[in-house]
């Protein structure tokens, strides 16, 4: 591998992106879909959900419990019911979004160190709103936990544990944010589009036979052909990750290093998915559309994103475990929403760096079948 | 006189098609080699393995001084190519395109200018270097193509049919500008279909499915065809040459 070489190819081929304009668009209009995406995600924040409770306890703890739902920021406690199916009948007439349901003997558990189950039902109809529902629900008990655990030692079993059901909607489940969804099924799609043409093209204009004549590796003529598609899905990302921060105040809560890792990984196999087909294809129209075929869908429906994995069937779920949007989701969940950090997702990494490895070699191979 | 091209036995098979059959060639250095034959003939596929471009089947030789199938990396080096397309990028400007070149064959860019300068005075391109490939008329872009070729100082050209579509006053101009290389001891392998051509060459081979069929200079081989109507053109050799391989 000559860096010479590689600088060459590489720069000619940042021309033909540079100037045709369907590229353009696709490399650079994407972080403005992403905005509008993620304004859209973003913007409906939750705040004072009209939320209902019944007591059947009726102890301080409970008490306590329904003021301190009131006090958030999320949930005003709208309706005070009897039974449960007043409240089906109050989520079912849309009047409240959300009903807590504390069982009697809630307040004696708790004070014995017994484990206190509390209902939380959520209307499911909006997931966005309604996954932001959940997450807060969930907040909220963690801190009750935090507290009550207070002067003792960790490692004691939560207290209180909440029992989530999701009205409407079960699929929500798994939708707890939307935005490292859509954010791995544009980068796999731009990737692979953009790259599908980069080998075709050539071969329908005759252009390869110019590259073939010169002292290139395939090799070289692979990385040269990767390198600006792999910078421009960078700017992608990069502008991407600015603007959730700068405008929603969105940042990976476990450090950035992780996220940039992940997102190179990930763009690399995207890019290199999008080369092997154009060296495969023979025919720049052949190779766009396998590239949509082989990213758009898989990304979207079998990744985590849309379904949860843990629903599908058992022969979906192995072909899950081929999308790379599924790893990169779980990276992506791991970093902006669960704040853990790269050491405690390696699995992850390392199916994107093996995939990354495997289609780079793939890519060598159908180069060099293509007399180089 | 030192060999440019020397290969013997020379054959390619795409599957159980055989395109070219085991056969023999030398080109000296400093001279004009034409290459004729029909459509189909082999000689492309010939001229891909000679460049190094293309595996041979079977055979032996070298090219440029370099063992053909050892060296084809080092023989791409030594070897200026102008496929049957002569393909460029035509979204690039000419400069754009040389400048390519000058990066794949690891030119110190202290040098480019002169080395770009040097090409496109020899084919005469100046006013053109910056403007859009895709706009220039195929007169500029077969000169592209040739100072794309000569922009590493090769010693041996290969040109596969580079006056198929361009007008007898541009043929002409390529033809001197071939011979002006030649004196400077630079050796061109040029296929073509027109004939007339072959008699700026100082050899020519007839090829025919994959055999060369007769070589020599064109006045002797017409002799030898025709000995007997000294007024023939190599057009009437050719004919009965190939007539009597039908039969
Ligand atoms: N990559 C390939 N795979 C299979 N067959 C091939 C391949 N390349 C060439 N051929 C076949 O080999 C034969 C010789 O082709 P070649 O291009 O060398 O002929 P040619 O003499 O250059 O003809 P033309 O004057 O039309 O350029 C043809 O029958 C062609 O179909
Ligand atoms: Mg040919």
């Amino acid at each position: 591998m000559r860096a010479r070489c590689i600088r060459a190819v590489a720069r000619k081929e940042m021309i033909h992106l540079l100037r045709d304009p369907r590229s353009l668009a696709l490399a650079f209009l994407i972080p403005l879909l992403l905005v509008l995406l993620f304004g859209y995600a973003l913007s409906l924040d939750v705040e004072e959900l009209a939320a209902a409770v019944v007591d059947r306890d009726c102890s301080p703890e409970s008490r306590d419990l329904i003021r301190r739902i009131d006090a958030s920021r999320a949930f005003a406690v709208r309706a005070e019911l009897e039974t449960d199916t007043a409240l089906s009948r109050a989520i079912d007439a849309g009047r409240v979004s959300v009903g807590w349901v504390v069982p009697a003997g809630w307040g004696a558990a708790l004070r014995a160190g017994r484990p206190a189950p509390l209902q939380v039902l959520i209307d499911g109809s909006d997931p966005n709103t309604g996954s932001q529902a959940r997450a807060f629900a969930a907040a909220l008990i963690e801190r009750l936990n935090a507290e009550r655990r207070g002067g003792r030692h960790a490692g004691v079993p939560p207290a209180v544990e909440a029992r989530i059901r999701i009205w409407f909607n079960e699929n929500l489940e798994s939708r707890t944010f939307i935005v490292p969804g859509i954010l791995a099924v544009i980068l796999m799609i731009a990737g692979a589009l953009l790259a599908s043409t980069a080998i075709a093209r050539e071969a329908e204009s005759g252009t390869l036979e110019t590259l073939r004549m010169l002292p290139l590796t395939a090799g070289e003529l692979t990385a040269g052909k990767a390198l600006p598609y792999v910078a421009v899905a960078w700017i992608d990302v990069l502008a991407a990750a600015v603007l959730a921060w700068g405008v929603f105040g969105i940042a990976p809560r476990a450090g950035i290093a992780g996220f940039l890792l992940a997102s190179f990984l990930y763009i690399l196999v995207a890019v290199g998915t999008g080369l092997l087909l154009s060296a495969l294809a023979g025919s720049q129209l052949v190779a766009t559309q396998l590239a949509i075929l082989a990213t758009y869908l898989p990304s979207l429906l079998l990744s985590d994103f849309v379904f949860p994995r843990q629903n599908m069937p058992s022969a979906l779920q192995a072909l899950s475990a081929l999308v790379p949007a599924t790893y990169f989701i779980d990276l992506l969940n791991g970093f902006y929403l669960r704040g853990i950090p790269a050491s405690g997702l390696w699995p992850s990494f390392l199916v994107l760096f093996g995939m990354a490895v495997a289609l780079a070699a793939g890519c060598v191979w159908a180069v060099r079948r293509e007399g180089f | 006189m030192a060999e440019a091209v020397a290969v013997r036995g020379l054959s390619k098979r795409f599957g159980r098609f055989t395109a070219v059959d085991g056969i023999d060639l030398t080109v000296q250095e400093g001279e004009i080699f034409g290459f004729l034959g029909p459509n189909g003939a082999g000689k492309s596929t010939t001229i891909r393995m000679l460049c190094g471009i293309l595996k041979p089947s079977g055979g032996c030789g070298r090219v440029a001084g370099l063992d053909l199938f050892r060296d084809a990396e080092r023989i791409k080096r030594r070897i200026g190519y102008l496929s049957q397309q002569f393909s460029l990028y035509d979204d690039l400007t000419p400069y754009e395109n040389l400048r390519l070149f000058l990066g794949i064959y690891r030119v110190a860019p202290s040098l480019w200018a002169e080395r770009i300068e040097e090409a496109v005075a020899s084919v005469g391109l100046r006013p053109d270097l910056h403007r859009i490939v895709r706009g220039l008329p195929p007169g500029a872009r077969q000169r592209l193509a040739l100072a794309c070729a000569l922009l590493h100082r090769p010693r041996l050209l290969f040109l596969d049919e580079p006056t198929s579509g361009v007008d007898p006053l541009a043929r002409r101009a390529f033809w001197e500008f071939i011979g002006g290389l030649t004196r400077q001891g630079i050796s061109a392998f040029v296929s073509t279909h027109h004939l007339e051509e072959a008699d700026r060459c100082g050899r020519v081979a007839l090829m025919h499915e994959g055999r060369i069929v007769a070589c020599g200079p064109p006045r002797r081989l017409v002799a030898e065809v025709l000995p007997e109507r000294p007024e023939a053109g190599l057009e009437d050799a050719f004919a009965i040459l190939l007539r009597g391989r039908a039969a």
